[in-house]
């Protein structure tokens, strides 16, 4: 089983998940050619933010079963459908100033084990680029980072009742984040491990 | 009234045409995949959004040649690789500084081309800046709105070689709107969308 990344964007996927694709341990599979048979042999997928919300629906008989059997997703972006039964649509923060984007590690995850979070929140000194507002989490799901002093849940994992877990990052895609620690391949290395089962939540 | 968009589905495209604030101005959707079953001539405009995938487009070159052919106005705005699946478009790349702001007194260096335009009874100058792209090489008699700091062409209307027209920019609005980040792009979009259903939501005559 495999971690299948998909590919939405125009041009080359990030630097990462095409290192990692030449190891063997992603597939990268264009949104537009996606088949059933390419979630089925998957552990786990991760979408993007360019990620075609409205094509992607026309799979959910197939990546439901792939939560069914225990996979994992790791969602980044804004949600604006109910992929499956308990999501919501993503809220941005409103007139957001520089304490607006302040994170804050709520709970210890293994995706960012080591890494300080407020060593993601600036970018050659700006704030915003992490992200700007949440997905509401569903009931039941794990806050990993919260954004603001109100620390709205920008980073979560649920454990879907009806099985598998979705990780959600509601900002720029998370591997393309490592702020001016250089983190981000090691992030990227960690959403795919993650994907795979082979990291906890 | 009839403006058609092309939506790609990605977040930005939902949150900036299924939103309340600019819906109105888009009278009809179609997926890029739904091109062929939709007669493109019921349209006076069909407006092709920031970050459209290019290969979802490529399909339609001849179905959006020949809308053009009979008059059509196609609206297309940047990071789609436009010149990938529309005529006479030669783009050149350059890298995005979004940064330059941080320096004090820095210029990005875009400026309105053609003040006079109808369009800037609607935007200011500060209204089309926020980052660059790349610029193009429009053909001779394209009309050029705004430039950028070298005085390459970013934003203008070539009514020159179809029948139809195009308003072509490297601008990429939809995508920060949508992403509700950067606050000049809905202004330029608050500028733009009433002027293209007021002077573009027609046929062209020549």
């Amino acid at each position: 089983m495999t971690v299948l990344l998909i590919h939405s964007h125009y041009g080359q996927p990030p630097e990462g998940y095409v290192a990692a694709a030449a190891a063997g341990r992603l597939a990268i599979v264009r949104e537009r050619d996606l088949t059933a048979t390419d979630f089925a042999g998957a552990a786990g997928l991760i979408t993007t933010t360019h990620l075609d919300q409205i094509g992607f629906l026309a799979h959910a008989d197939a990546y439901t079963a792939l939560l069914d059997r225990g996979g994992r997703w790791f969602f980044n972006g804004h949600m604006m459908r109910e992929f499956v039964e308990g999501l919501d649509r993503y809220v941005p923060l409103i007139a957001p100033r520089r304490a607006d984007y302040v994170l804050t590690r709520i709970h210890d995850h293994p995706i960012f084990g080591g890494i300080d979070q407020r060593s993601l929140e600036e970018n050659k000194g700006v704030a915003g680029f992490y992200g700007r507002g949440h997905n509401p989490p569903p009931v039941g799901a794990i806050a990993v980072n919260g954004i603001g002093p109100e620390r709205r849940p920008i980073d979560w994992d649920w454990a879907r009742p009806e099985g598998g877990h979705v990780f959600s990052h509601a900002g720029n895609d998370l591997g393309g984040m490592g702020g001016e620690t250089g983190n981000g391949a090691l992030l990227t290395q960690r959403i795919i491990a993650w994907c795979a089962g082979e990291l906890g939540t | 009234m009839s403006i058609l968009v092309v939506h790609p589905g990605a977040y930005y495209h939902i949150e900036s045409f299924e939103s309340a604030r600019y819906a109105s101005y888009f009278d009809a959707r179609v997926r890029p995949e739904d091109l062929p079953e939709t007669d493109l001539s019921l349209y006076n405009v069909v407006l092709i959004p920031c970050r459209t995938a290019a290969d979802r487009m490529q399909p339609h070159i001849a179905k959006l040649q020949a809308y053009l052919d009979g008059g059509g106005t196609i609206v297309a705005t940047g990071e789609s690789e436009s010149q990938l699946f529309l005529p006479s478009i030669t783009f050149t790349p350059q890298p995005t500084n979004f940064w330059w702001w941080l320096t004090p007194g820095a210029d990005l260096g875009v400026r309105i081309a053609a003040p006079d335009h109808a369009l800037f009874a609607h935007l200011s100058q500060r209204d089309i800046t926020w980052h660059l792209h790349g610029w193009f090489d429009p053909p001779a008699g394209a009309e050029v709105l705004a430039v950028n700091g070298e005085g390459k062409p970013i934003l203008y209307v070539d009514d020159v070689s179809t029948a139809g027209r195009m308003v072509i920019t490297s601008l990429d609005p939809f995508f920060h709107h949508g992403s509700h980040f950067m606050p000049a792009t809905t202004r330029f979009l608050d500028g733009f969308l009433p002027w293209m259903r007021s002077e573009l939501d027609q046929k062209v005559h020549k």
